[in-house]
């Protein structure tokens, strides 16, 4: 069964999402973007950006903005006005409906439109590597029967089974996931490119209803990039006496530099605009060296922003709502990132806009949701769920090490080797834990159970596989087993899933509160584990070494163990940091010592491998190890 | 989890229909997965060949600024450094875009000046210059394209 593509068919951009295993995705074009600018050249069969590049060579070829004339009749006061500065040439074709004539050739509006959705589609065929033969496309909630009617014929030409059509601001809606809610009123504040449009919907019976709409056609964020190149021209001048005006490959240059600053100004408060020879004069080179505030850009645009809330103000009268009464917001659009705009529309709604989607996508991220519960997917889907806290056990040092990371989606296993902590520890006794703290004690333990029957062998020889197998039920088997006998062990725990949200939430939250202080203590006991380890390494070395290693080397390492050896389990972090390094660079020079003959050349690099971190294998934990201290755990035989 | 009937005789019209939508499902997410490993996988591919790209086009506008200097200072040492950038470029597989004297080619070439001229589509000036990336493009060519006749409107469109 093919898939259904959401295309959100705009009068600057397009984009293309699809649901894939219940999520939705924004598909990238051949040039590996995720927006596709709406400008064919029918002449040459080029769209997007490419098309968009060869503009200005040829403006009576090149169509843009083509939604302006979709569905409407020449003689539209709409299609009158932007007659007047649209480059190409727009007649009157059949039936009185407007039409482009290009090089004498006569092209519907759908027939343009099919064209960048044929582009849609095509992007979308290389993505899914399947054909795609059905799309839901979106269309502004103000378009009437006609222009709807003519955004499906445009899908038809370009080969698309439109399955639907769908109001833009009920696609934001849905990709908000608001139908799901309990919202009755939702705003939708939609500032893209060139327009500005809000709509106003009612949600009854998880059917959107649109109340009212309004907005400007001529108003976007071209008009915010115009005030601050206007602005930036202005202090040029100022500076340099200069009049960039005529200049137009300076003026691009401060269009570029513009729409930077804008773009960087979301996310700070102050943007270096440096345009270095921006240009020359009979003095020398120009350069353009200022800093743009957040403040100031905002003085410079704020009247614009200011525009938006009139047709904002008249959409709530016509749908009889008060501003404070709608229950959602929605921003939609690139400029709505500016956090003057998103700050304005929260004043005005008195209330958190919702602007967790990528403002661009948003769109066409409803229209896939929409084709997905067209296409029956949706339905279909099964519904995962996820593990809410971190699942692992107690290792040495009384540390709690992750197996299943919180959020992993179940079912789901992960096995991992352990070892012992101590020379011929013969069981080993494995604590199920939950919970995010790296301390195994601020963690909640599930159970514990013991495998031994472990021979005999130096620490960290023994190779134990713990797993963990979480089924979909949420039920989780820890299962211990010893790989040089194969002996296993195994208990089954029940409700490991059965948290309430709010434990969840609350143990979530201590975990963040006391990370750093969690994460210096965790740092400390590794500290010590890992001296404990080099002293037992640098003992074990001596050892095997014997005569072989001359006296002096001897002593040397004899006094570095018993110095960090004192210090190990009191002294503060940092000094047992120092004595493990001092003691570990002394240690290498047993092997250096053992490999010098004399009258050889002294080699480098030949060094005994370090202990301090070579262990592949975990130490495990395990309390009174040679006491023969032993706790019962729950144990389910297998 | 709905209990199912194990042998095929005890099985309801209900049971089979169970076992056929869960097969659907379980297609349909192993489906899914399967696409998603190779998405996966040429997006890998695909990240190590952009991710310098992207990198390398950070850096374009240094360039550009470098020889934008150098045509004001003609320095030595200037020219030397600019080589030195070029050079690196190089071996990243980066050219710079042939474009003055050529026909425009929007694949290539971004136009943002319309000039007379006396051929048509031909590239007079380069504004900016343009590279290309293991022959794919990188950053357009910003450019001054010639017309024998030129429009009026067009003069306004560059400026939107």
């Amino acid at each position: 069964m093919s898939k259904i593509i959401g295309i959100d068919l705009g009068t600057t951009n397009s984009v293309v999402a699809v649901v894939e295993a219940g999520k939705p995705k924004v598909i990238h074009s051949a040039e590996g973007r995720n927006i596709v600018p709406s400008v064919v050249d029918p002449t040459k069969h080029i769209v997007g950006d490419v098309a968009k590049r060869q503009m200005v060579v040829n403006p009576k070829t090149t169509i843009f903005s083509i939604k302006r004339l979709m569905g409407r009749k020449y003689k539209d006061p709409e299609v009158q006005r932007d007659l007047k500065w649209l480059p190409y040439e727009i007649k009157s074709g059949r039936e009185g409906m407007a039409v482009v004539s290009v090089e004498g050739k006569d092209y519907t509006p759908q027939e343009i439109s099919a064209m960048v959705l044929g582009k849609m589609k095509a992007d979308a065929e290389a993505y899914l590597g399947t054909k795609v033969e059905k799309a839901v496309i979106t269309a502004p909630a103000y378009f009437d029967d006609s222009q709807r009617q003519a955004t499906k014929q445009a899908g038809e030409i370009a080969g698309l089974k439109v399955e639907r059509i769908i109001n833009e601001p009920t696609a934001a809606a849905l990709a908000y996931g608001l139908e799901k809610s309990h919202a009755h009123t939702i705003a939708v504040y939609d500032l893209g490119g060139g327009t500005f449009d809000i709509s106003i919907l009612e949600l009854g019976e998880g059917v959107f209803e649109v109340k009212a709409t309004n907005g400007d056609t001529h108003l976007g964020g071209d008009d915010f990039d115009s005030k601050i190149v206007e602005f930036l021209a202005s202090e040029f001048k100022k500076e340099s006496g200069v009049d960039v005006e005529k200049d137009r490959q300076a003026l691009q240059r401060l269009r570029d530099a513009a729409e930077k600053a804008k773009i960087e100004l979301s996310t700070t408060t102050e943007a270096e605009i440096s345009i270095p020879y921006l240009t020359a004069d009979q003095t020398g080179p120009k350069h353009l060296q200022l800093k743009l505030s957040r403040a100031k850009l905002e003085s410079l645009v704020g009247d614009l922003v200011d525009k938006t809330f009139g047709p904002v103000r008249d959409c709530l009268k016509d749908a009889k709502i008060d501003p404070k009464k709608v229950d959602e917001v929605i921003l939609v659009g690139g400029m709505t990132r500016m956090p003057l705009v998103t700050g304005k529309v929260k004043e005005f709604f008195g209330k958190e806009p919702h602007k967790g989607l990528n403002p661009d996508e948003v769109v066409a991220v409803g229209a896939a949701i929409q084709g997905a519960v067209l296409g029956g997917e949706m339905k279909e889907m099964v519904l995962l769920d996820v593990t809410p806290l971190t699942l692992g056990i107690e290792t040495l040092g009384a540390v709690s090490t992750p197996l299943i990371p919180r959020n992993t989606t179940i079912p789901t296993s992960k096995s991992e080797i352990f070892s012992t902590a101590s020379d011929n520890q013969t069981s080993v006794e494995i604590n199920v834990l939950q919970g995010e703290r790296p301390m195994a004690s601020d963690n909640k333990s599930l159970g514990r159970f013991i495998l031994d029957g472990i021979p005999p062998a130096p620490r960290g020889v023994p190779q134990v596989e713990v797993a963990f197998d979480l089924d979909a039920n949420g039920i989780l088997n820890v299962k211990a087993k010893d790989k040089a006998t194969g002996k296993e062990q195994s208990i089954k725990i029940t409700g490991s899933t059965g948290l309430t949200p709010e434990e969840i939430e609350r143990m979530t939250k201590e975990a963040e509160e006391h990370a750093k202080e969690d994460e210096t203590k965790k740092d400390g006991i590794e500290t010590r584990n890992r001296a404990d380890t080099l002293v037992y390494q640098a003992e074990k070395a001596l050892k095997d070494a014997g005569d072989k290693v001359p006296a002096d080397v001897k002593t040397e390492v004899e006094e570095k163990i018993k110095a960090l050896k004192e210090i190990q389990s009191s002294a503060p972090i940092d000094e047992v940091k120092t004595k493990t390094d001092e003691l570990s660079s002394v240690l290498s020079k047993i092997g250096e010592s053992m490999y010098q003959k004399p009258g050889s050349e002294k080699t480098e690099g030949t060094e005994e491998p370090k202990g301090a971190d070579g262990q592949t294998e975990e130490d495990k934990a395990k309390k009174d190890s040679d006491s023969g201290d032993v706790q019962e755990g729950e144990v389910v035989k297998e | 989890m709905p209990k199912i009937k194990k042998t095929a005789k005890s099985q309801t019209p209900q049971d089979r229909s169970v076992v056929v939508r869960l097969e659907n499902q379980l297609k349909r997410a192993l489906a899914d997965y399967h696409n998603l490993e190779r998405r996966v996988d040429e997006e890998r591919k695909l990240l190590a060949q952009l991710s310098s790209a992207i990198l390398i086009e950070k850096f374009l506008p240094v360039l550009d600024n470098l020889e934008n200097a150098q045509k004001h200072l003609n320095d030595q040492g200037l020219e030397m450094v600019i080589k030195q950038f070029k050079d690196i470029l190089a071996t990243e597989g980066v050219e710079e875009i042939v474009a003055e004297g050529a026909q425009f080619d929007p694949h290539f070439h971004e136009a943002t000046e319309v000039v007379e001229g006396q051929k048509d589509g031909l590239v007079v000036k380069v504004i900016r210059k343009g590279y290309k990336i293991d022959s794919k493009v990188l950053r357009p060519t910003q450019v001054a394209v010639s017309r024998t006749k030129v429009d009026q409107k067009a003069e306004l469109m560059s400026n939107a």
